[in-house]
């Protein structure tokens, strides 16, 4: 598949501005390359001088003991650097790869709980860990190769020139052609890398398919007629990948070519010329100092781009994965503004709020939302309810009990209208809120309880445990609170993570309590546990708000409200 | 090392292969050296004779040889190195075939219970980074290892010939230091470090899907800065350990390099005295060291590589682990099927390790042409059940033994391909008349004559979409159209609507004539006909 010109050109400028923050490391990265440049290029210059006045000279070992030690010292310079060199390189990688994490995340947040769980958690989670490490290789080693493999030719070629002008001359005729190479490579490498992850993507998923349907392959007696296919299909795809690489392998070998090609052409240049055949230009004055040295540096010369050939691919995975990163980081943009999108948490938020409404109601003033424009999910809503109420909202599905539970979050922001829990903005503040599917993280009963309230005590905690009838389970668990979660590899039920759940909120005392569909699809003993918990909680006096069609949750409220046809009424 | 054992076994079953591909790459690097080294001999030569010349004093000089060798090198260096590029890509490209179709077999050789239950994401991560790290085994580590360690002999030998014994064993020390720096000490300091790598990866992905699985409640509680925190620490925390694994290869690489270039200044400075001696001409004095130079290019491969075997190990211990060659238990017990019995079970306890028995003396015998329903809630180890009679689950105690069945698990699978070829799976001689009228039975013939490319549809992500009970349907139409007597349907009607379901129901009943049917639902209204209905868990 070929991206559009213009989403690379987008994927270029994010590339370069996580650059822009991170400029001192790949600053730095060049500098100690060029060093190690640099001292090769002396060392080159000593190994010449030694072997003049060695072979021409006759220059004794003491007069040549000096130059040794230049040439050695050198030698470890130039170790150094590329030590160096590769130490910044990975940091570099290291602090663009933490930005590009923390942007992503940032945005995660701007998106808000109910867009974000729209998207496959899987393929967020490639996203913020594999595709960010793909940019490694295009910071660490293609994006200073490239100011590299422009600053040591130069060097390299402007010390050729004052040696003697003519073989500078020779490797100018191939400077132009670098940009050709570049281009060449480039292109070569950049349908090697398409058409590599193509095919390898391509073959993976068929082969992944049929390792996914192995059972049904062996029920049916199939497994050997699906290895033929395996074997033909990848033999396949190799004949076509040669025939691509074919041509792809030609740039390269184009680059080798004119190297090599520059170096034997220099070589019997100045052959010739030390042997006096050639009375043109500065052939006459050539030395055996300056033609071995003109040698030497000659591959050189030619290094450095051979190196960024072999780096073209770091750039296509890391423009391959930066599209995708910034396919999701724009498309968010524009749909969802949730109210809840401060960059700090809202426990943090300093409570210096204007009281713009009652204090102990929860208020919605004319709340209207539209998901489509000839739709309206809400219809200018007006609603108050009481502190302490426990609140049922009931009607038919899509008839936009979740989208109000989820305004009242603050994870939707209203297309007009004010609401107002307690005279504080939807989501301003910490609040209870129990969705379909409970979560819970590897570790221990209390460590998942501690998310949400880090500094709950092991009492409250075993309480709130006890509270939602998990207290059993933990009785059989060897380190009570402090056991694993998911011990032999058993993991919890259903039922039972959304009890864990409802513990966190048990724990964390909350006065505003969330719940979409508290019951639906649940065992009848997880159902009995969170009914008693909801009544507990409700004597305990904070304000309920859930949807729900059970029976027995809308005899738990006080005040039934439908939601239908864009209204919300009492019943 | 022996996690590599197998793979290496896998990879030198193409030793032809392997070793022209290594002399290529030896045909490569030698022309490189050469190039360089005949220059030098050649530059150094001619101004010896030039200064002859200039004295008037006569002298003579062949330049043809080197002239012709120069340019020899020069243009095989770049053919070999194209041509070797393409060869060994070529065979790695043959081994990942050879891999894969091993994997395959493999798992095609080992039971369900003994399958590792992956999710896609794992499998996707063993089939596509695991395999390319044996894949590439060859070509990135093997091949420039011997290349390296051969080529720093052909060096010794030409110094032994060309300087003395001496100076050549001074220079293959300090090579072989070099050697060892750039291999096996880059793998002990990384090895720790690249081995933890994929875990730590594992372990982070999973923390980031918890993260985002509880995004509201986190949200609600105002923790997802604070938890996003935590979860960027970690995620820096693994990026650390990589920096400090490459800034130890790039030294490494650094270090080897160093001695590399010692050596030729060791060669040079040693040569001096064989030059003064009259043992050695100057030229020859020259050519030694720039070969020795060249050396870099080889061993600047190794570091990385071996930096990245530790990676490669922990990858093989994976699919050793995720594919190995299971044993299938032995059944506690036999049991022969009496005549008139399509299915008997005698006793059976199924239990799966670390868990509860879900069945303790079990019993069940199915008369040929019986039509029986098996009704329980889930949970109640329906599935393992039909896994057992269908041979897929071994009882660990009792037996079962059935005529051969045709069995519609619980799960649905189809294949990405097309529905031809997923209906043929259950009857790879099926004419397309049969195809239709089975597809008739489920009542999908008429979507699918409204298609374009009809039985040769393409189903799956890329293809046609299938709804739940379309694609319910389907899987149901191939057990159908399977000959064996006995069927086993587990839930065969998931996702299908109740006027779909009865006249479903209604056609299968001729169809079936003569077999014998299992079928397992949550309810009755989910089973299609029945003899006899039994009730688990009660």
């Amino acid at each position: 598949m070929t991206r559009p010109a213009l989403d690379q050109r987008a994927v270029r400028r994010w590339l370069s501005g996580l650059t822009r923050d991170n400029r001192h490391w790949i600053q730095g990265t060049v500098a100690a390359g060029t060093l190690a440049g640099v001292a090769t290029i002396i060392q080159m210059v000593f190994l010449a001088r030694i072997v003049h006045l060695g072979i021409i000279e006759k220059a004794p070992a003491s007069e040549l003991a000096p130059l040794f030690t230049g040439l050695v010292l050198a030698i470890v310079a130039r170790a150094v650097a590329q030590g160096v060199q590769t130490q910044l390189a990975a940091r570099c990688s290291e602090q663009v790869r933490r930005t590009a994490r923390r942007q992503i995340h940032q945005h995660w947040r701007n998106l808000g709980p109910l867009a974000l769980g729209q998207i496959s958690a899987g393929s967020l989670a490639r996203e913020w860990i594999d595709h960010v490490d793909a940019l490694h290789g295009y910071f660490a080693r293609f994006l200073p190769q490239m100011a590299l493999s422009l600053v040591v030719p130069v060097l390299i070629l402007a010390l050729v020139f004052y040696l003697d002008w003519l073989a500078g001359i020779f490797l100018l005729l191939s400077a132009p052609l670098i940009p050709l190479f570049m281009a060449l490579v480039g292109m070569g490498a950049e349908k090697l890398n398409q058409q590599h992850f193509e095919t390898i993507s391509r073959l993976s998923g068929q082969f992944l398919d049929k390792v996914r349907g192995l059972t049904t392959l062996q029920l049916f007696g199939q497994t050997a007629s699906a290895t033929e296919v395996i074997q033909q299909r990848s033999d396949h795809y190799r004949r076509i990948t040669l025939k691509t690489l074919r041509v792809a392998f030609l740039s390269s070998a184009v680059l080798e070519f004119f190297a090599s090609v520059a170096i034997a052409v220099i070589a019997i240049y100045i052959g010739f010329g030390l042997l006096g055949y050639i009375a043109y230009g500065p052939s006459p004055d050539l030395t055996l100092f300056s033609g071995l040295l003109i040698l030497l540096l000659a591959p050189e010369f030619f290094q450095p781009l051979r190196t960024l050939s072999q780096h073209y691919h770091d750039r296509a995975a890391a423009l391959g994965a930066g599209a995708e990163i910034l396919a999701r980081l724009g498309s968010a943009g524009q749909e969802a503004a949730p109210a809840n999108t401060g960059a700090e948490d809202a426990e943090v938020e300093p409570l210096t709020f204007k009281p713009a409404a009652c204090l102990d109601a929860i208020e919605l003033t004319s709340v209207s939302l539209a998901f489509r424009p000839d739709h309206k999910v809400l219809n200018s809503v007006s609603l108050a309810i009481g502190k302490g109420d426990v609140i049922a909202l009931t009607g038919p599905s899509g008839g936009g009990k979740s989208t109000l539970l989820n305004l009242l979050a603050g994870f939707l922001a209203p297309d007009s209208g004010d609401i107002h829990l307690f005279g504080r903005p939807a989501g301003s503040f910490a609040f209870g809120w129990l969705g379909q599917s409970g979560f819970l993280v590897h570790g221990t009963w209390a460590d998942n309880l501690r998310l949400t309230s880090p500094d709950a005590s092991d009492v409250a905690i075993e309480a709130a445990l006890r509270n939602v009838g998990l207290g059993a389970l933990l009785d059989s668990r060897e380190d009570g609170i402090f056991s694993k979660l998911s011990e032999d590899g058993q993991g919890l039920s259903g039922g039972q993570a959304r009890r864990l759940s409802l513990a966190r909120i048990f724990v964390a005392d909350y006065d505003v309590i969330l719940l979409d569909e508290p019951t639906a699809g649940l065992d009848s003993d997880s159902e009995i546990h969170v009914l008693e918990a909801l009544h507990k909680l409700a004597l305990a006096g904070k304000t309920l708000i859930f949807s729900t069609h059970h029976q027995a949750l809308l005899a738990l409220a006080n005040r039934v409200l439908l939601v239908s046809g864009g209204e919300v009424r009492d019943v | 090392m022996s996690e590599l054992k197998p793979w290496l076994k896998l990879i030198f079953g193409r030793s032809g292969r392997l070793f022209i591909g290594a002399l290529l790459m030896l045909a490569a690097l030698l022309s490189g050296l050469g190039l360089l080294a005949l220059s030098g001999w050649f530059i150094t030569e001619t101004a010896l004779v030039g200064i002859l010349l200039a004295a008037s004093v006569p002298a003579t000089i062949n330049l043809y040889v080197p002239g012709g060798g120069i340019r020899f090198f020069a243009v095989s260096r770049t053919v070999s190195r194209y041509v070797e590029r393409l060869y060994n890509h070529d065979t790695v490209l043959r081994l990942l075939t050879d891999i894969r179709v091993d994997l395959f077999h493999r798992l095609a050789a080992a039971g369900r219970g003994q399958r590792r239950e992956l999710t896609g994401a794992q499998w996707l991560s063993r089939l596509t980074s695991d395999v390319d790290a044996l894949d590439t085994l060859y070509l990135r580590l093997i091949a420039p290892a011997s290349l390296a360690a051969f080529v720093t002999l052909v060096l010794f030998a030409l110094a032994a010939v060309l300087f003395d014994i001496r100076i050549a064993t001074g220079v293959v020390l300090m090579l072989g230091v070099a050697f060892v720096l750039a291999t096996l000490a880059v793998y002990v300091r990384t090895v720790k470090i690249a081995s933890r790598q994929s875990d730590q990866q594992e372990a982070l992905r999973m923390a980031v899907v918890e993260h985002l699985e509880g995004f509201a409640e986190l949200t609600a509680a105002g923790r997802t800065g604070k938890h996003g925190a935590w979860l960027m620490r970690q995620a820096h925390q693994a990026v650390s350990e990589q920096v400090k694994a490459d800034s130890r290869t790039g030294w490494h690489l650094a270090g080897s390099n160093l001695l590399i270039n010692l050596s030729a200044v060791f060669a040079l400075w040693a040569g001096f005295e064989l030059f003064r001696s009259g043992a050695i001409s100057g030229p020859v004095l020259v050519l030694l060291p720039i070969a020795l130079l060249g050396l870099a290019e080889v061993y600047s491969m190794l570091p990385e590589a071996f930096g990245k075997l530790g990676a490669t190990q922990a990858s093989a211990a994976r699919l050793n682990r995720d594919c190995r060659n299971a044993e299938w238990p032995v059944a506690s017990g036999d049991i022969s099927l009496p005549a008139d019995t399509a299915l008997i079970a005698k006793d059976m306890k199924i239990k799966y390790p670390e868990h509860a028995p879900l069945f303790t003396h079990f019993d069940l015998q199915v008369k040929t042409g019986e039509r029986l329903g098996i009704l329980g809630h889930s949970g109640s180890g329906k599935s393992s059940l039909a896994d057992v009679f269908s041979g897929l689950l071994i009882p660990s105690n009792g037996a079962c033994a059935s005529l051969p069945c045709a069995y519609l698990t619980q799960k649905t699978v189809l294949f990405e391909d097309t529905l031809r070829a997923n209906l043929l799976l259950g009857d790879p001689d099926a004419s397309d008349a049969r195809l239709w009228r089975v597809l008739e039975l489920v009542d999908l013939a008429e979507r699918f004559r409204t298609e374009e490319d009809q039985l040769d549809t393409w189903l799956g992500s890329s293809g046609s979409r299938l709804s739940g009970g379309e694609a319910r349907r389907v899987a149901l139409a191939r057990v159908l159209m399977s000959p064996a007597s006995l069927l086993i349907l587990d839930e065969p009607f998931t996702g299908v609507d109740t006027a779909t379901r009865e006249k479903i129901t209604r056609q299968m009943d001729p169809w079936l004539e003569g077999k014998t049917v299992i079928s397992l639902a949550h309810g009755p209204d989910a089973l299609p006909g029945t003899d006899r209905v039994i009730q688990l868990g009660v």
